[in-house]
């Protein structure tokens, strides 16, 4: 036998559990899910295959034969991503499958923020929260602060009731570029809190100010489908379009014509395009708009925003002015959108609502249906259907918090509830969050991952996998009919984890009395059932006799939706000419008493003397805010424009570069009032000679191990300067200085080598 | 008749989204290099969006332009084996036979477009990440070269099951990873032999051309041109 102990690993050794589910080897079947990896809402398809899982019954380790997803598709039926799926998207399987994702609940050992943590049961983990909570409600039931990412669909409602009934305030939504301007704007403007749903498959002609509509922004995959179809889906005719921004994205990359505007004057721009317009007399104007009235000047022609006054602030020639006033009203159906940085300066609103302006006119001029809707609410019975009220700024609501902490404010929060949030990483220095988390007695994170803020928690019960997961989410943007995405677990949860809901629900039952009384379910599919079965009375996608039939439909289809999903954009198309697509024309709450919007300029942190450059931060294409770093997928995707790969990096402008003496690939540093990042140099023709722009994503110290220690976070040099009205951070806002501090083998830039440059011609170098 | 498999990729729909470069590790187990390997070159991307600068600024253009296994009719790295790895298949692929391969790497020198990648170490996947791996594709070891191949688990099956359930196979009702995550749909699969093809239809477009078509490498892959 002595042989025979020498053979085999110690994996082999494992003992084998009885499997539980009945799956055939080597067939596949497709199981409906979400994509959780932003905020669009796509629907998935997850290929669930028989495989071998080592996992711990009973503190056994074993090996079990279970259903393992093996690959992610987009839902066809979903009216969002109608069977496509994104990049980002893709990675969802490396949450799921993430060595450093947490599997037992664990209780803090060293000091705060040391991440020393030591694995407890759930008894444990939840019987000490209990404790805490229960303490705190007698004391002082307010002090119980929650703080997450926006949560989606029937999650916001329970933790808003467990919130209410516990007696604290309700949940901080916290997201390092959250969408309040526009949304604001867009409330104001159409009536509709929400981002638009574009028609692109019917546009001839789109004017985008700042969006990164093929990349980051809004719903990107719903977006792209129909950029396709805009470009090459109708023959014989081309939908062209005009981006206007100082550094190429990805999207810009794709336009006909790329304008670079100087930061904060996009809204003049809009103006200016409208006033030339205006003039045009072979257009019945409507004036009285609602986006028109909020513009003070517009009725009588904007004489302040003549394409030679607008030219000498933007920077954007007259010429160009009136060529783009000509390219919108002359090119069949046109529509304008903005997105990003424009409205990241101090007067981002009015840049969002001259430029809904403008759109306005654009319809109006040419009396054509709008390409812009917004996707109707969901007629949930509950208050979980998008708010009505204005949008709250992530930047004011944490700045909120964290000075309440600092200074000891009434109530303020002794036991935080965290889940998934890292305003650690992402708000600005100014907001003293590591300070403030510290401060707070008490911290318990519902995260799968040790983050730089998680790393604070004293204790974490760590949540299912999105993929292991009930989900539902409602989203807000990229369909014209009303969509309520609903999945039940596409697989069994590989580690010991709960689901966050069920976790709050079993805390709000311990706690008893008002909590257990407004939480009437056993579990968080109970609840979304009862949220689901009042829709199969409204006319959808599901055809059911009865209340069993409707649920378990549901199920199958990855949700419902108020119309079935044609085919493609044809059927976008379809069901936005026939429905309240106009967005202009639903003036839902008018506008008041409030003043007519003024151009102000916009303010920049650092005098242009001493910080001679504008610094742009903006989204990354893989790694989105930061929140998606720990995949190696996307650490390992070529960066579309730069080719980096693992790396952060800085574009300049080639001029830039050769005035300061940096070479590509060189060490620079950014300064700005606030701190300072150092980065590799990536020169760009892209990119105006007085900006600099960095991605955000990388600098993580604290993010398992394909993230931490790489690169640099340059959201952790920005001044905590606001936009006027929301107090939405004004990320764009802040100027810098550059200087190169080393050479190429100090920074660590990669770069993808496997191109074709040179061969077998002598083409333009690859740079 | 036998297929001939064929791609379209309209480089007026391409965005550079790259939903094909990340669809495709997932479909086809291919291991992330991590930093100090890609440093050193040697990530494996079968597909790749390739981006070329054009203009100084303001003026500045970008092109994108989607890179994979071009499936040659000649193709240049299949004489040049010298174990037949590299041969070409009844239905027009350039397969790669994993386990003839001694990792000569004349292919990958033979090849214009850079899209074959040798393994120049074990690939590692740390758990429980390999629990993703797709049970259809083969895991390639250290000394080997691999490659693009249209996804030929997902044509095999689809031809299986076509002939299981005795009937032909229909145009579009599977597509290789890259194609069905396309969201622009830039990229569409399918059977040159069958004259009714999407594939068919669009490659006869005044757009089409070759990359690198003069070299006389007779691509499968069509590549329309942008209109502006």
């Amino acid at each position: 036998m002595a042989t025979l102990d020498s053979c085999g690993s110690p994996d082999h050794q494992l003992i084998r559990f009885i499997p539980d589910e009945d799956l055939v080897p080597g067939i596949a079947t497709w199981k409906p899910s979400l994509c959780t990896m932003c905020g669009a809402g796509c629907g998935l398809l997850v290929r669930v295959m028989q495989g071998e899982a080592e996992v711990v019954h009973n503190g056994q380790n074993g090996l079990v034969q279970m259903g393992l997803a093996k690959k992610l598709e987009g839902n066809p039926n979903h009216p969002v991503n109608l069977g496509k799926l994104c990049a980002r998207g893709q990675a969802g399987l490396q949450v799921l499958y993430h060595p450093d994702r947490l599997r037992n609940p664990l209780k803090r050992t060293g000091a705060r923020g040391s991440g020393q943590f030591q694995e407890v049961t759930w008894d444990a983990a939840l019987g000490e929260l209990l404790a805490q909570l229960s303490a705190l409600r007698t004391s002082d039931a307010g002090a119980l602060a929650f703080l997450s990412r926006p949560l989606q669909g029937q999650r916001r409602e329970l933790v808003e009731r467990f919130l209410k009934s516990f007696g604290a305030p309700p949940a901080i939504a916290y997201e390092p570029l959250d969408e309040a301007v526009l949304r604001q704007a867009n409330l104001l403007s159409f009536g509709h809190s929400q981002l638009p749903t574009l028609d692109l498959a019917r546009a001839d002609y789109l004017l985008s100010f700042g969006a990164d509509f093929l990349g980051t922004w809004n719903s990107p995959v719903s977006q792209s489908i129909g950029y396709g179809e805009m470009r090459q889906g109708r023959p014989g005719r081309r939908g062209r379009f005009a981006q206007i921004e100082s550094r190429m994205s990805q999207t810009g990359a794709n336009a006909d014509e790329w304008i670079p505007c100087r930061p904060g004057t996009e809204g003049v721009l809009a103006l200016g395009i409208a006033n030339v317009i205006l003039q045009d007399k072979e257009f019945v104007h409507d004036a009285h708009s609602r986006p028109a009235s909020l513009i003070a000047g517009w009725s009588d022609g904007l004489p302040d925003f003549t394409p030679e006054m607008v030219e000498k602030q933007t920077g954007v020639s007259a010429a160009a002015i009136a060529r783009l006033a000509h390219d919108l009203t002359h090119s069949g159906l046109g529509a304008v959108i903005i997105g990003g940085p424009p409205l990241a300066h101090t007067n981002g609103l009015f840049n969002a609502l001259a430029v809904n302006a403008l759109e306005s006119l654009v319809d109006a001029a040419r009396n054509q249906p709008a390409l812009l809707s917004f996707t109707p609410a969901v007629p949930f019975a509950s208050a979980a259907a998008p708010s009505a009220k204005g949008p709250q700024s992530s930047f004011a609501a944490i700045n909120a918090l964290s000075q309440s902490v600092l200074s000891g404010a009434a109530h303020e929060p002794k036991v935080l509830l965290l889940d998934n949030a890292n305003p650690v990483f992402s708000a600005p220095p100014a907001t003293r969050m590591p300070e403030a988390i510290a401060k707070i007695p008490y911290v318990a994170s519902f995260g799968s991952f040790i983050d730089e803020t998680s790393v604070w928690a004293d204790l974490v019960l760590p949540d299912h996998a999105p993929l292991e997961s009930w989900l539902d989410d409602v989203p807000a943007a990229g369909a014209v009919s009303m969509v309520a995405g609903l999945a039940p677990p596409a697989v069994r949860p590989l580690h010991n984890t709960r689901a966050m809901p069920d976790v709050i629900l079993d805390l709000g039952h311990q706690l008893g009395g008002s909590v257990a009384a407004a939480l009437p379910w056993k579990t968080y599919d109970e609840m979304l059932q009862a949220a689901f079965l009042p829709l199969r009375k409204h006319p959808g996608s599901i055809d059911a006799k009865d209340d069993d039939e409707f649920w378990s439909k549901v199920q199958q289809q990855g949700g419902w939706w108020s119309v079935p999903a044609a085919n493609g954009a044809a059927g976008r198309a379809a069901a936005n000419a026939g429905s309240g697509s106009a967005a202009p024309a639903a003036p839902a709450a008018p506008p008041g008493a409030r003043a007519a919007a003024k151009f102000a300029e916009p303010q920049f942190d650092g005098a242009p003397n001493d910080f001679p450059f504008y610094f742009l931060p903006y989204a990354s294409q893989a790694l989105g805010d930061g929140s998606l770093a720990h995949l190696p997928w996307l650490q390992e995707m070529p960066d579309v424009l730069t080719t980096a790969m693992w790396s952060s990096w800085v574009e300049l402008n080639p001029q830039t570069a050769e005035r300061l003496k940096i070479l590509p690939g060189e060490l620079v540093e950014i300064t700005s009032q606030h701190g300072s990042v150092r980065a590799p140099a990536v020169l760009s023709p892209g990119i105006a000679p007085d900006l600099v722009a960095m991605p955000i994503g990388q600098g993580h110290i604290n993010f398992g191990r394909y993230a931490s220690h790489r690169g640099a976070n340059p959201l952790a040099i920005l001044a905590p300067l606001t936009e006027a009205e929301t107090g939405s951070l004004a990320w764009a806002a802040t100027r810098v200085k550059l200087a190169r501090v080393g050479g190429v083998d100090q920074a660590n830039l990669i770069l993808y080598a496997g191109g074709m440059s040179g061969f077998p011609h002598e083409e333009e170098p690859h740079r | 008749m036998p297929h001939k498999w064929a791609m379209v990729i309209d480089l007026d729909r391409c965005t550079g989204c790259e939903a094909c470069v990340v669809a495709c590790h997932a479909e086809n187990n291919i291991p992330t290099a991590g930093e100090d390997q890609a440093a050193r070159g040697r990530t494996k991307h079968w597909i790749r969006v390739e981006r070329y600068w054009e203009g100084e600024f303001p003026n500045a253009r970008i092109r994108f332009q989607p890179v994979l296994c071009q499936q040659c009719d000649a193709a240049p790295c299949e004489p040049v084996c010298p174990t037949y790895a590299s041969y070409h298949t009844s239905e027009g692929l350039n397969a790669q036979v994993y386990n003839r391969c001694v990792g000569t790497r004349f292919c990958a020198n033979a090849c214009p477009y850079n899209v074959r990648f040798f393994n120049f170490y074990n690939p590692v996947w740390e758990k429980p990440l390999n629990l993703q791996l797709n049970p259809d594709v083969s895991v390639r070891e250290v000394g080997i070269m691999e490659k693009c191949t249209f996804c030929v688990q997902r044509i095999h099956g689809a031809e299986i099951q076509a002939e299981a359930e005795k009937r032909e196979l229909k145009d579009g009702e599977f597509n290789p990873a890259c194609v069905q995550s396309c969201s622009p749909k830039a990229m569409v699969f399918g059977d040159l032999n069958d004259p009714a093809s999407e594939v068919s239809r669009l490659a006869k477009s005044g757009r089409n051309t070759k990359l690198l078509g003069e070299l006389g490498t007779l691509p499968n892959v069509n590549y329309l041109e942008r209109n502006s």
